[in-house]
């Protein structure tokens, strides 16, 4: 008798865990991008506060109409008279030496994108934040058919590290409760069957999986959480692909570590 | 919940379900992982299956919107890469954090390993590959 759930406890367990997440944040849930950014925390820390100056996109648009009036005379393609909401600012706040368009053009805005003169190619790609791409800030539960709405901004970093900390504590509360904890200094009887027993080779594999892994999720732009889960969920053809692969590369690999190796 | 507080709860009620599941499924266990991967226990197998068959009929249900995605050059060769870190060592991103979490300390190599082929992307995506979209940055 397995010591595991029955497969049914466990689909209903992921279902649910993905479809409350993705309902309540409207984002997917995707763990390697959530490692990826935790690693990476400066620059996404400078990124947030960037985007923090620019969150008010009506404040950001009437800016953009009140310079280009200025600049160019009203009814020059601009809104003539931009909405204006109690509690948002006016055009007069925002000058046109505050907000060069030159420099944050409406399109790099509305699409979530940062000024690529302020952050080199090399560290920042420059589709790094689009909605389509981005595993962890896609638009969530938005209707089909429905107005298009502006992709939410990808989840601070703060709560991408709360991800992987809560699930080091989940993890420790059902290997607890279960009486499967047990600190030990090697993989298991399956791995030292399959792999090695000797603790200095079962280090340097694991630590060459581990590489595989980090790079590969990062070059595939998703893990079995981010592609698998959530992407497949959403039936998106980069994550089926992905996962077909990366499902049958390991099935390869593992026969190969079961019946040749 | 789409406040940085609602977002931060969410994520914090996410983490720990998935690290529940997961390891009571026994994600974290690599002689269960190698048998569901040689077919010879398809039990973990129909819980992940099962589980993107729920979440695709309660999305389509609930006409969550589905996003297109591009595949791009990075796609297929890194996930071949991750499959095949996945099978040798037992972890996918997630299932590193609760090896440890069940006792397995050797777990954190795997986590040390993870690390560095993470910045090592990003390092070459930057400097080799310029690919244009979703990898090493999302």
């Amino acid at each position: 008798m397995s010591p595991y759930w029955p497969w049914w406890a466990g689909a209903v367990g992921l279902a649910l865990v993905t479809i409350v997440h993705t309902l309540t944040t409207d984002r997917s849930l995707g763990v390697s991008s959530a490692w990826d950014r935790v690693l990476h925390w400066r620059s996404e820390r400078e990124l947030e506060r960037l985007d923090e100056e620019f969150t008010d996109e009506q404040a950001f648009a009437d800016a953009l109409a009140a310079a280009t009036a200025e600049h160019f005379g009203p009814g020059a393609g601009a809104p003539a008279a931009p909405q204006h909401f109690p509690g948002q600012h006016s055009p007069e706040q925002y000058s046109h030496a505050q907000y060069p368009q030159a420099q944050y053009s409406q399109a790099q805005f509305a699409g979530d994108q940062y000024p690529q003169e302020q952050y080199p190619q090399e560290q920042y790609p420059p589709v790094q934040y689009t909605r389509d791409d981005a595993p962890a800030a896609e638009p969530g539960p938005a209707t089909a058919g429905s107005t298009p709405v502006a992709a939410p901004r990808p989840a601070p970093v703060v709560t991408q590290a709360a991800l992987l900390v809560s699930i080091l504590l989940g993890g420790w509360i059902a290997a607890y409760t279960s009486g499967r904890f047990e600190l030990r200094f090697d993989m298991g009887a399956g791995f030292e069957s399959l792999v090695t027993a000797d603790p200095l080779i079962m280090t340097a594999v694991l630590f060459a999986g581990g590489i595989l892994v980090g790079f590969g999720t990062r070059l595939a732009g998703g893990c079995s959480s981010g592609h698998g889960l959530s992407g497949c969920g959403r039936l998106r053809p980069v994550s089926l692909v992905a996962t077909a692969v990366f499902f049958g590369t390991a099935v390869a690999v593992s026969f190969l570590l079961w019946k040749v190796i | 919940m789409r406040t940085r507080g609602g977002v931060l709860l969410a994520n914090i009620i996410a983490g720990l379900g998935l690290g529940y599941t997961v390891t009571n499924i026994g994600f974290g266990d690599y002689a269960e992982l190698n048998r569901m991967f040689t077919f010879q226990d398809l039990r973990m197998f129909l819980a992940f299956a099962g589980a993107v068959g729920i979440i695709v009929c309660v999305f389509a249900l609930l006409r969550v919107r589905r996003t297109p995605g591009r595949i791009h050059a990075g796609v297929i060769p890194g996930a071949m890469l991750f499959g095949t870190g996945w099978a040798i060592s037992g972890g996918c991103p997630a299932i590193p954090i609760i090896q440890v979490s069940s006792g397995y300390l050797p777990a954190l190599v795997t986590l040390v390993g993870v690390v560095v082929g993470m910045r090592l992307c990003r390092w070459a995506n930057g400097r080799y590959f310029q690919l244009d979209s979703g990898s090493c940055g999302v």
